[in-house]
């Protein structure tokens, strides 16, 4: 994925439209984009002849966000983000470690303990909202900055294999991390029991996750997440279905719209479109109405 | 005992939430033979972490809270206490 990566998002209100635009570039805090503002929303009457705002949201190369740590590798731009997945991690000479260290596998009892036992310094500076609505103007600067994926996949993995444990449920968490996603993974049997009705436990979960590393971290991660192999299995399905409609479309022309997703569901039907030719998607409408939307090419 | 699961549970994940997680204490309350409600303290600064913007978080944790609950066929209420 590229740092130039747009999206335009229009909702009732700015506020609105950038949390919707946010999540679909799988983004969790403003922080990590650039938001232009394109269009005010205006009031109609009787919620008639309104406009919705629109705004255009753009990734920030990661570097940016840290303020006043000049000794940290500079000039690495745009470029950071793809390194970062290869090992070629930016350097961390200053402050402590963070708790989470970087030794490889986390028994379960080892996540459990470890998530009673107090934060370190430094996580109470109240900069979490701050820095949210800051746009990287932090006060002060801070080691969490530079935690790279991989450490944040170590982070999910420890809460993942904690929250088993408190169910009392076998499995096995596992994570990767390939193009600065975060792909995590959870197996056995028991854990289907973390799926939910239309995977709406694992929703959960997941949003857990992205609440814990942005809280840990200072950073929105991109992650898939994976129990039971229920996401595999509807991504297929997803990506059967996104078929289907081409096919229709490429034989009748016009254009269908999907049911509202969520925004990895989204990608899965782009993704497919993508690769049929003579058809193309695009999304419309405001999260969580948010749709994709099939096309004859050329419509 | 009635609800240990959920307890474990909802402690869990709010602990992960909150910057002070010595603070969190969650109470189970039974209120009828099979629905008990977890009553969820924190401190004061981190009640708006728990919840979440637009209460996303809170959501999350109720609904793990009652998959929490179903493992002991059990109805689950959360409630955070300010």
């Amino acid at each position: 994925m590229t740092p130039g990566e747009f999206v335009e998002v229009r909702g009732p209100s700015v506020d609105t439209a950038v949390a919707a635009g946010l999540e679909e570039l799988g983004l969790t805090s403003a922080d990590e984009a650039e938001v232009e503002v394109l269009q005010e929303p205006t009031r109609g009457f009787l919620g008639i002849g309104g406009e919705d705002a629109v705004v255009r949201i753009r990734r920030k190369p990661k570097a940016e966000p840290r303020a006043s740590s000049g000794q940290r590798g500079r000039g690495s731009g745009g470029d950071s983000r793809r390194s970062r997945g290869s090992g070629d991690r930016p350097t961390r000479q200053s402050g402590p470690k963070t708790s989470s260290g970087r030794g490889s596998g986390v028994s379960q009892s080892d996540a459990g303990a470890r998530a009673r036992a107090p934060r370190r310094e430094g996580s109470r500076d109240g900069g979490r909202n701050g820095g949210r609505e800051g746009g990287g103007a932090r006060s002060r600067p801070d080691d969490r900055e530079v935690i790279g994926v991989e450490e944040q996949a170590e982070q999910i993995k420890e809460f993942l294999s904690g929250l088993l444990e408190a169910f009392g449920l076998e499995g096995t968490v596992s994570t990767r991390v390939e193009d600065d996603v975060i792909y995590a993974d959870v197996t056995g049997e028991q854990t289907e029991a973390l799926v939910g009705t239309k995977g709406a436990i694992l929703q959960s979960v997941l949003e857990l996750c992205r609440t814990i590393v942005q809280r840990k971290t200072q950073q929105g991660a991109r992650i898939r997440l994976d129990i039971a192999g229920y996401s595999e299995r509807r991504r297929e399905a997803l990506r059967i279905y996104a078929r289907r409609l081409a096919d229709k479309v490429l034989a009748e022309g016009g254009e269908i719209m999907l049911e509202p997703m969520n925004s990895a569901d989204r990608k899965v039907v782009h993704d497919t479109i993508a690769d049929i030719e003579g058809v193309r998607s695009f999304s419309e409408g405001e999260e969580p109405q948010r749709s994709v939307i099939v096309a004859a090419e050329g419509e | 005992m009635k609800g240990d699961i959920v307890q474990r549970v909802v402690d869990y994940v709010s602990r992960e939430i909150v910057e002070d997680p010595e603070a969190v204490s969650v109470t189970i309350v039974e209120e009828g033979p099979e629905e008990v409600t977890a009553e969820v303290r924190a401190a004061k600064p981190d009640m708006g972490r728990v919840i979440g913007r637009r209460g996303r978080v809170a959501k999350a944790i109720r609904t793990i809270a009652q998959a929490a609950a179903d493992e002991e066929g059990l109805q689950a209420r959360v409630e955070f206490i300010d």
